[in-house]
């Protein structure tokens, strides 16, 4: 089976394709193009999120039925907290697109060091939301106090979780570099995959934080 | 251990990616300091209330969403490359994000979110907020 993969590669090895095109029907590697459209799917799953936070938001503890704390979540949020993290989501989008040019440029060294430095601007950003979490329980807003905190974990609790596999995808993918070459096309596809999670917060961060 | 990367020029399933087009790091640090401006005028609409001490309230939320939608475009076009990229790939993330703004934007209207017509569930005026008590964090906490 081995000698007839080697064989496949080998004939495709004899293969041309002019510059900028891949041996698909889209020209796409299908990599990239499934990352697309996983990040046009996950636009759904975060809209959902966003609009059940922002329907429930004002009404805590009033439906009825659904006992719970009057008390809004959105009362306890520490702005200029918050706003260093999204800073520091925001820095690791730079540090990404370094990676990702150093990658074109063929300087793995630099390539590992950017990407390391993004997943460790990404680990603070988690560190950050596990304090504010924590700081909300601490003040007896957890996740079924009422409507509008579960609503409120609920989506940046997502967001966390999208945030960590992009950590451990940014430190594979380091680890990967040791064994094998990394090819430019790979970095830019994690690269996809963090720049959607900056945008992502972008949106919470101005729609639930900063809007009254 | 690998000591150089491929820039994958020559690779039969990926030939000519990551060729020339896309910003410089020069470009890349431009389009970050903007961001952080933007992100700076953003969060200082928290203060304006109190430095003006005027409700700021009617030119802040519309301020804020056209910085979003700024910041969105910046993140999009040239740090995820798509506006180097194929058009196919534009087409199926505006595709995935236009269907999200529209469903979202009829499931809220459909919950009555733009006004208040009364609904006990959605657009009663919500209820006055009055700080938590210990009794009442204590409670809650032990029940969620």
């Amino acid at each position: 089976m081995a000698e007839v993969a080697d064989l496949a590669n080998d004939e495709i090895a004899d293969v041309e394709f002019p510059d900028d095109t891949h041996a698909t029907s889209t020209g796409i590697s299908n990599e990239k193009l499934a990352m697309w459209t996983y990040l046009a799917s996950d636009c759904l799953l975060f809209g959902g999120l966003i609009s059940t936070y922002l329907i429930y938001k004002n009404r805590p503890g009033t439906i009825p039925g659904l006992a719970g704390s009057p008390v809004k979540i959105s009362s306890l949020f520490n702005i200029p907290f918050t706003s260093m993290t999204s800073f520091i989501l925001l820095m690791s989008s730079l540090t990404m697109v370094l990676a990702v040019n150093s990658t074109i440029r063929g300087d793995i060294q630099r390539t590992r060091l950017w990407l390391v430095a993004t997943a460790t601007l990404g680990g603070l950003f988690l560190g950050g939301q596990v304090y504010e979490f924590t700081e909300f329980v601490r003040e007896g807003m957890g996740f079924t106090t009422n409507v509008s905190a579960s609503a409120f974990f609920t989506l940046t609790g997502f967001h966390g979780v999208h945030v960590l596999v992009g950590v451990i995808i940014l430190l594979s993918t380091v680890a990967i570099s040791f064994k094998k070459k990394v090819v430019a096309e790979q970095v830019e596809t994690v690269g996809l995959y963090w720049h959607f999670v900056d945008i992502v917060w972008v949106i919470i961060f101005t729609i639930i934080y900063l809007i009254p | 251990m690998s000591s150089t990367l491929d820039v994958d020029n020559d690779s039969p399933a990926h030939p000519g990616e990551h060729h020339d087009h896309g910003p410089s790091d020069k470009q890349y640090f431009t389009i970050f300091w903007v961001l952080v401006a933007i992100t700076v005028l953003e969060v200082s609409t928290y203060w304006w209330d109190d430095i003006l001490n005027a409700d700021t309230e009617p030119v802040a939320v519309p301020l804020l969403i056209v910085l979003m939608v700024v910041k969105f475009f910046l993140v999009a076009l040239y740090f995820m490359h798509l506006k180097f990229d194929r058009p196919i790939l534009r087409r199926i993330f505006w595709a995935g994000m236009l269907t999200a703004i529209f469903v979202y934007v009829v499931a809220l209207s459909a919950m009555n979110f733009w006004q208040d017509s009364g609904t006990v569930q959605f657009n009663d005026p919500p209820p006055a907020v009055s700080p938590p008590t210990t009794a009442e964090v204590g409670g809650a906490t032990a029940g969620g």
